[in-house]
């Protein structure tokens, strides 16, 4: 578990173990820096981190202007093309062009079956994955946050409670329990004549991955809490007449904020993949609405692996290079508030 | 995880992604050479009509494949172990593959081209395909001579009156059920009634409906005109039984056979051996050949699974063929794109024809306009590619299908096969014309990737002549259970039709007729015209299969210009390849696949 750097005693300079004064801009003199002024010190400095950082920023600023780039480009990723552009199929939907029909107009190539435009799917499939993922994460931290400090600050029967809770969702399969519930989830909100609304699958989505997500966090913030509640600063807060509210807010949870972090940067990437999982498998984001997971769902198929695998390479390649940007990032964050496990 | 590890894991995942780089070129296109032409060929063959054949026609033996040799054995790869082996219980596709090799009925049907591509009707067992007289209500037919079953018993009108009395007994449950209708003049399951256990307790069909006034002579006595039987009594399921031989329920595990091969060993699920009959005459048989000593058939062999080992051409595979199995999707591609294999390969339509209902009891729907508006709108090319393309789906004109007589095919009532895309600009002026721009409609989809993939498409194409279309995915095992309620939510959906026989007296009444609406019948579009009503009833009473087969079509036509009711959108085709020395390959357009009669080894 990492050292709350505010039992430490908060604003003080550095403790042991660091050997990085001397060096860098703020060499000579002996300052106060704050915990979190001296991660993001030693952050700057961890070059595969910020390189990571900014592809995980980059990920998300294609997500967020998906529909201004598209437009820009000119297409979108709903129209069919091997409809709108026969010349450029053959009958059974796969590009006569080779790679996939790459070429100037359409830059990633079109998709063997309907022919969409590869490359505006690939964009809004990365808007989609990312706001799921996202929604999830923020939900799940919330839900973390609320019931992980509430176990380990009361501790007795609310602990049990939540105890048992944590250990009962933990015993479900996740991705079982993911697969199984889905089409219920949905079926609960569709009415008779209507299509059902790509929102109610979103949210479906996000419910059920929130549900069985929440637990490690939870479980490690009760821990951290557990070991905090004893601790002098929050005794003497307590002495002092301080709120259980108030030592919750003032003195808690800033000193669970590392492991939050941390957790969280591990979660995202997790539930990125979890969500292609499901569209993967058919119960998540169905067509037409881009989705990454579905993305490789059509890779999968017969058609596309021996006809046109170049397809693969693009929701391929870049969910590679999004998923080990973010495990990286997550690394470098631990690494940057808590040096002393790296070395 | 320390820095170390992360370095690992990074230069692993570098590689992964590599591997990615590497592996993502391709060539484009998937389906090489040019099938079209081929297609085209194929489609003129199947204007011939089909004629039922007199004494000479069908007098054996059958014409020998030209370069035919005896002898060797031959592998057959199958996916689907039969269910039953007794021919009564025969229905399905893949149970009916091996059937034409092991039975024998009255009737049968002689391929008259080495295609594959042409037939006749003629008399099987009997000595012509039926002499009819009193308007269509008496069918005569007399047996030949020296003909068998596999213990050397021959063949006599009892056998013949038995074998279709069985039919009533209550476990022959999934044969057809066409014969049992007409003799008792009713619908549905009712037949059941006019002799309710069958011949096993001694009771057998009055003289006034089946009559056998001697050993060679069987008479059937029909209440209204039948004109279809000689087709009918071709099926597997009207084969004939051995009365002395007949084990009731047993008789699903071992058949007598009547054809040129019997089963020597089955195992369900894994394997069966066929071996000559010795008892079979070739002088009696106009269909059959006898060319290969064994078939050892193979089952649960998935299509990917058969056609790779048939594309790698090895070992005991060489002489391997699959009667049930199609190149698959997938594969299809590169076993077209490649002479050698394609050389390997036949082509040819399965009875199915796929259509777009549009459900006419809605209200909304009534307007005939808003109705073509769709016709004209719905893109059929989606339904053609998520199919595997041209070697797999035939854009479709009418509802009736090439492996159908009477099939026209220069009919193309919405210019699918010029614009197979459709015609957004038409369809929208129609739409405007009817006053209903905009307005909803329910595309109920069978969720599968195949439906998901053309009902996406085709709604977007759809939604450009000004539909709002709403999709609605059904679960493929209950959708049709759901599409042929006649209170079900939809207004268009996709299902498909194959004929029982190549007449269209198997397409249109059952999927047209509005007297047949209700329940889990097969009028989906619910459509209840009276002009259709009436057609049906007067065509159904001509005899002869030719003049008959014009007016079904004129009926198509009238259906889909007047009535519109559907759109057409797909003839069934399948592509299937056989092993180097498999001589003797045709696709045979009747069976709706390799026949394995003419096959020999080379």
């Amino acid at each position: 578990m990492t050292s709350p750097p505010k039992a430490e005693g908060g604003g003080t300079p550095v403790v042991g173990g660091e050997r990085e004064p001397g060096k860098g801009p703020e060499g000579g003199q002996v300052e106060g820096r704050s915990p979190g002024r001296l991660m993001w010190i030693r952050f700057k400095r961890d070059r595969v981190g910020v390189v990571s950082a900014f592809v995980v920023g980059f990920f998300f600023l294609i997500g967020l202007l998906a529909p201004l780039i598209s437009k820009v480009y000119g297409k979108d990723p709903f129209t069919v093309y091997a409809d709108e552009r026969p010349e450029l199929f053959d009958s059974a939907g796969v590009p006569v062009q080779p790679n996939g029909g790459i070429s100037g107009e359409f830059w990633f190539g079109l998709e063997p079956g309907n022919g969409y435009d590869v490359f505006t799917k690939l964009i809004y499939g990365i808007r989609t994955s990312l706001m799921i993922s996202l929604t999830v994460t923020v939900a799940v931290v919330l839900t973390g946050i609320v019931l992980g400090v509430t176990a380990g600050y009361l501790g007795g029967k609310a602990d049990f409670a939540i105890g048992r809770l944590i250990d009962f969702l933990l015993a479900i399969p996740a991705q079982l329990f993911f697969i199984a519930s889905m089409p219920v989830v949905v079926s609960l909100f569709v009415s008779p004549r209507d299509e059902t609304p790509t929102y109610v699958r979103v949210v479906a989505l996000i419910a059920v991955q929130w549900l069985l997500g929440w637990m490690s966090l939870g479980r490690i913030l009760r821990g951290a809490t557990l070991s905090l509640r004893e601790r002098e600063f929050i005794e003497a807060a307590r002495v002092s007449g301080a709120t259980s509210e108030r030592i919750i807010r003032k003195e808690i949870l800033p000193n669970v904020v590392t492991p939050l972090l941390v957790q969280s940067t591990y979660l995202l990437p997790n539930f990125v993949t979890a969500e292609a999982a499901l569209s993967f498998l058919g119960v998540g984001i169905v067509e037409p609405t881009p989705d990454w997971g579905q993305m490789f769902a059509k890779a999968s198929t017969e058609l596309v692996l021996q006809n046109d695998i170049t397809y693969m390479f693009f929701p391929g390649v870049s969910m590679i290079i999004f998923v080990i940007a973010f495990n990286l990032l997550g690394d470098s964050v631990r690494d940057a508030f808590d040096p002393k496990s790296a070395r | 995880m320390s820095r170390g590890g992360r370095h690992v894991y990074a230069a692993v995942s570098v590689l992964a992604a590599g591997a990615l780089v590497l592996s993502g070129c391709s060539k484009g296109g998937s389906s090489g050479g040019d099938n079209h032409k081929k297609d085209d060929t194929n489609a003129k063959r199947q204007q011939a009509l089909i004629k039922f054949g007199d004494v000479a026609a069908s007098t054996g033996p059958a014409a020998p494949v030209p370069g035919a040799k005896s002898g060797g054995t031959m592998e057959f790869l199958e996916r689907d172990s039969p269910a039953h082996l007794d021919p009564a219980q025969i229905y399905t596709f893949a149970e009916a593959t091996l059937a034409p090799l092991l039975h024998r009925g009255l009737t049968g049907y002689k391929a008259t081209s080495d295609d594959g591509g042409k037939h006749e009707v003629v008399g099987d067992l009997a000595t012509d395909s039926g002499t009819v007289s009193d308007g269509g209500r008496t069918w005569k037919y007399t047996l030949k001579e020296g003909i068998k079953f596999q213990d050397g018993a021959t063949i006599t009108s009892k056998d013949v009156r038995h074998s279709f009395e069985r039919l009533f007994a209550p476990f022959l449950t999934k044969g057809p059920t066409y014969l049992q209708q007409w003799m008792a003049d009713t619908a549905g399951t009712d037949y059941r009634k006019l002799l309710p256990d069958g011949p096993y307790q001694g009771k057998h069909l009055p003289d006034s409906v089946l009559e056998t006034p001697d050993e060679h002579t069987v008479v059937f006595h029909f209440k209204k005109p039948v004109t279809d039987l000689p087709y009918a009594l071709a099926m597997t399921g009207y084969s004939i039984v051995e009365e002395k031989g007949d084990t009731k329920e047993k008789y699903d595990r071992a058949p007598l056979a009547t054809g040129p091969y019997k089963i020597q060993s089955f195992k369900s699920g894994k394997s069966m051996v066929l071996v000559k009959n010795d008892q079979w005459d070739p002088k009696t048989d106009p269909i059959r050949h006898q060319y290969v000593d064994r078939f050892n058939v193979t089952f649960n062999q998935q299509y990917e699974m058969s056609t790779k080992a048939l594309i790698a051409d090895s070992g005991v595979d060489r002489k391997g063929v699959s009667l049930q199995n199609q190149v698959d999707a997938g594969n299809l591609s590169r076993v077209l794109s490649d002479p050698k294999m394609k050389s390997r390969t036949v082509a040819g339509y399965q009875p199915y024809v796929g259509q777009i209902n549009i459900n006419m009891s809605k209200p909304e729907l009534k307007d005939k306009k808003v109705r073509e508006a769709i016709a004209y709108a719905l893109p059929v090319t989606p339904f053609v590619r998520a199919y595997g393309g041209e070697a797999a789906m035939e854009v479709a004109g009418g509802l009736i299908s090439p492996t159908v007589s009477g099939y026209d095919p220069t009919f193309d009532p919405f210019g699918k096969k010029k614009k197979p895309a459709g015609d957004p600009a038409k369809a929208k002026k129609l739409l405007e014309e009817a006053g209903k721009s905009g307005m909803k409609l329910t595309f109920a989809y069978v969720n599968t990737p195949e439906g998901q993939q053309y009902s996406t498409a085709m709604a977007e194409g759809l939604k450009k002549a000004g539909f709002d279309v709403q999709r609605q995915e059904l679960p493929a095992e209950t959708y049709f259970d759901e599409v042929s309620k006649i209170h079900n939510n939809f207004d268009i959906f996709h299902t498909s039709w194959g004929a029982d026989w190549p007449s269209a007296s198997t397409v249109l009444p059952p999927t047209t007729d509005g007297r047949l609406i209700a329940d889990g019948a097969h009028n989906y579009p619910q459509v209840n015209d009276a002009h259709v009503n009436s057609e049906i009833d007067r065509i159904s009473t001509i005899t002869d299969p030719v003049k008959a087969a014009t007016e079904w079509e004129k009926l198509d036509k009238y259906l889909l210009t007047e009535v519109v009711h559907a759109v057409p959108t797909g003839y069934y085709k399948q592509v299937q390849i056989a092993g180097s020395q498999v001589g003797g390959l045709a696709y045979d357009d009747v069976l709706g696949g390799i026949d394995p009669r003419r096959l020999y080894v080379k």
